[in-house]
């Protein structure tokens, strides 16, 4: 078995946690929540945390046994597959939303002519070629740009204090809209989930968990950063910057002397996205077998045809999508982030108290 | 065992060997002793044959037997008994075979000598400090310089032959208490499975040994020089000699060994790492600096300074040829001269040279056919890919690759032809070796003699990229 390990995990989880983050969403948070979009995207942040210790309780009861099989040995074929196909359409629409905002990005920013024949030719046979070559190969290829992707993420932050910022105003919305906040941004979340997929695959050590640990709070850290700044930058007109880690450089007096540092955003934005297209596909790929008795070929083949059928409804309807996001998909999230966990609470115990009423028998 | 009719078995002999020009044969009589001795001319030493075999006999008294001849006439270092069947190969290995009336014996008596050049410093890998030796086209020669450096009784050198009709020797050698025995099964049976009618060159069997043959992508190690193939050994490599080739032949090879060069380890490991950093940055230059140029230029003007952009439209203003075209025709301009002066004699190539990197590119920018910064920008990255020249093959492939995807889908084309390229060689694990390590997976210890050279005393350590068997350099 091509297993990954705890380093490549990490980063993937990291990788998890900017995808749809990191552009359009602190814009869209600030309409309802203002500066508190920090406290919900914390709190959010906080609820997909408690999947980690879950996850990493399930990996410690069952270390090399499937996802899948898991469920199926305790839930059967029928409601695994049901499971599975939820899984589908979540990782799915996630690659899809990631996509989306990123041609946005670029469509306005450098592309002004019709762009998105481009933008599928670049980024499908890339994402296609890591859901064959497979995990181990996608995760070494993260990991080998992980600094470099880093590194561009924090000097666009770093750019951003050249500019005058100020404490953003907190404790300005209500308990509705921090609620309602919450339900509506809730899909760009759940950023562990893809670790029960691979789970078999990830070669735990003794001390690992501390790492994966490190690598997901960096994560949290480093978004919950870019909003501090993003929010303390433009204040109350955050809502119309839609590009969030580009529009942190912009008006930044003394680099743009020396030339336009936009580069080093759109770099990183690409590097990025490919990455989470990489990790989405592959999800989709891997719940798309276990659900039909069918090859990786076939996977693929189905994930392109419908990522282009889809992108071709949206065309134009950008904000009909993005809206998608925010009423119905969050629904669909609600179950894969909470319910799904809880499900596997409730396993990890049944498990665990058989298998004391065995060692006492 | 019988006894030999020596004439009829020199004439059955000659008759096997077609009656090849160089076929000899000497008979030796004494009362009714007769010893016949059979090799081919062109491949042994004839005074040495005087020497040691012809004349202690000829000098000798008495009853001659087989094992007199073995243990007391014959001066030779090298002789054995060999079966009637293997007869005919050993006179093409050019030994002298000994046949007598008297003994149902054979005797080989290894006298091989040809024209063969002394080691020299190769011209693929000079130094400016370190040995100077390189490998010959002689395996025996090169067998020695290796044994020379490496004076272990756990230095293992097996031998196949391959090739039907040249029956090449290959040697595969490695250090048995350090390299990793899968690895050595994955190269013996990897040679075991070619079936060639013949191997001329080391490069014959290379695609045999690799993964992907047709991939793009280098997948096992070459060098000239016999220090470099100790080094590797002592990491846990194994090594394949082929007769008649200066070249060895390395496994596993992973993408960071073209990076590093002799002279790093014989410098301060400090402008070792700066010279390397160097190196990589001339590869990525010659990698995507013509494509990502183009997509600048087409796409994402925007971002270049204000000054730089007057500089670019300013000099590209009423060219005949789209920037596309334009960098493609220089790209392929320079090529094409770059073909033409590796092939020509040096005098003349080196007028070629001047011919066409002064006439025509400068015509070319005066013409308006071509503007500077294209010219600039292609020159840069065919000086740059010559940082690895080990590499060069590859890479000029790949900026075809990288100039098609910046001209047509700008950055995004870049960057994802960059992924996808990694992609592509993370998923190649080359004699269980990831291709790209240490980076890619990181394997921390072995960072130690990556892109940044640790001193020599503190890399205690052998990589554990290639698995060996014994861990700590001791």
């Amino acid at each position: 078995m091509k297993q990954i390990s705890i380093r490549q995990c990490g980063v993937i989880i990291v990788m998890c946690i900017f995808a749809n983050k990191i552009l359009l969403m602190p814009s869209l948070m600030y309409e309802r929540t203002s500066a508190d979009s920090i406290f919900v995207m914390l709190l959010l942040f906080l609820l997909d945390f408690v999947m980690l210790p879950i996850f990493i309780k399930l990996k410690s009861i069952y270390p090399d046994k499937k996802f899948y099989d898991i469920l199926k040995e305790r839930l059967g074929t029928f409601v695994t597959k049901v499971i599975y196909l939820l899984l589908l359409a979540f990782f799915f629409f996630k690659c899809l939303l990631v996509f989306s905002i990123t041609y946005v990005y670029f469509k306005q920013q450098i592309y002004q002519d019709e762009f998105i024949f481009l933008a599928l030719i670049a980024f499908l046979p890339v994402i296609n070629c890591a859901v064959f070559n497979g995990l181990r190969a996608f995760s070494r290829t993260i990991e080998m740009f992980f600094w470099i992707v880093i590194t561009g993420f924090v000097v666009c932050l770093a750019i951003s204090l050249f500019t005058p910022i100020s404490v953003p105003l907190f404790f300005m919305s209500s308990a509705k809209d921090f609620l309602y906040s919450m339900h509506n941004h809730i899909f760009a979340f759940g950023d562990f989930i893809f670790l029960f997929l691979v789970m078999d695959r990830i070669d735990f050590k003794k001390g690992s968990i501390k790492r994966l640990y490190c690598y997901a709070l960096s994560g949290i850290f480093l978004v919950t950063l870019l909003f501090y700044l993003f929010y303390a930058k433009y204040q109350m007109t955050a809502f119309m910057h839609n590009n969030a880690l580009a529009d942190l450089l912009v008006f930044s007096v003394q680099f743009n002397a020396i030339g336009r540092l936009d580069i080093i955003a759109m770099l990183t934005i690409m590097f990025i996205t490919l990455f989470q297209m990489e990790i989405f596909s592959f999800a989709f790929c891997d719940c798309f077998i276990n659900i039909f008795p069918l090859n990786k070929t076939f996977a693929v083949v189905v994930f392109d045809i419908l990522f282009c059928l889809l992108y071709y409804v949206f065309i134009g309807r950008y904000e009909t999508m993005v809206m998608s996001s925010l009423f119905w998909l969050p629904y669909l999230a609600i179950f894969i982030n909470y319910i799904l966990p809880i499900l596997m609470l409730v396993l990890i115990f049944i498990k665990t108290r058989r298998d004391k009423l065995e060692k006492k028998d | 065992m019988g006894k030999f009719n020596v004439k009829n078995k020199v004439e059955e002999v000659k008759k096997t060997l077609n009656e090849s020009v160089d076929f000899s044969y000497r008979y030796f009589k004494r009362e009714s002793q007769v010893i016949g001795f059979i090799f081919l001319k062109s491949i042994i030493d004839p005074q040495l044959f005087s020497s040691a075999i012809y004349f202690p006999i000829q000098s000798s008294d008495g009853e001659l037997t087989i094992d007199l001849l073995k243990n007391d006439l014959i001066k030779c270092v090298d002789i054995k008994e060999v079966k009637e069947k293997d007869l005919v190969k050993e006179i093409l290995d050019g030994r002298v075979i000994l046949i007598t009336n008297f003994s149902g014996k054979i005797l080989s008596i290894d006298l091989l000598k040809f024209p063969t050049r002394a080691p020299t410093e190769p011209p693929t890998s000079p130094v400016i400090q370190g040995p100077r030796e390189g490998f010959v086209e002689d395996m025996q020669t090169n067998v020695t310089l290796l044994r020379r450096r490496l004076k272990t009784p756990n230095l293992v050198m097996d031998v196949v032959r391959i090739g039907s009709q040249t029956q090449t020797k290959v040697v595969v050698t490695y250090l048995k208490d350090i390299a990793n025995k899968k690895i050595v099964k994955e190269v013996k049976d990897k040679l075991s499975k070619i079936k060639v009618d013949g191997v001329l060159d080391s490069y014959n069997i290379l695609f045999y040994l690799e993964k992907r043959p047709s991939s793009l992508f280098k997948q096992i190690g070459n060098t000239e020089k016999p220090d470099i193939v100790v080094s590797k050994m002592l990491e846990g490599k194994v090594a394949i000699i082929v007769d008649n080739s200066p070249i060895v032949l390395t496994v596993p090879f992973i993408f960071i060994e073209d990076l590093q060069n002799s002279n790093d380890y014989y410098t301060n490991h400090h402008y070792s790492s700066f010279v390397r950093v160097i190196r990589l940055l001339g590869l990525l230059i010659a990698l995507i600096a013509p494509g990502f140029y183009l997509a600048l230029q087409l796409f994402h003007y925007n971002i270049l300074p204000l000054n730089f952009l007057i500089t670019i439209a300013d000099t590209t203003q009423g060219l005949p040829f789209t920037p596309f075209l334009e960098i493609l025709f220089i790209f392929l301009l320079f090529q094409v001269l770059y073909e033409v002066s590796l092939r020509l004699p040096s005098y003349l190539g080196l007028a070629t040279s001047v011919v066409g990197a002064l006439i025509l590119g400068d015509t070319g920018v005066k013409a308006g056919l071509i503007s500077p910064p294209g010219v600039i920008i292609v020159a840069l990255s065919k000086i740059a890919l010559y940082t690895i020249p080990e590499e060069a093959p590859q890479i000029t492939v790949l900026q075809l690759v990288f100039i098609v995807l910046g001209g047509s889908l700008g950055l995004i084309g870049v960057v994802s032809g960059l992924v996808y390229i990694i992609n592509y060689l993370n998923d190649f694990d080359s004699y269980q070796t990831p291709y790209l390590a240490p980076y890619s997976p990181r394997v921390t210890q072995d960072l130690k003699d990556a892109i940044f050279i640790d001193p020599i005393y503190s890399q205690r350590y052998r990589p554990q990229s290639f698995s060996p068997q014994k861990k700590e350099r001791v």
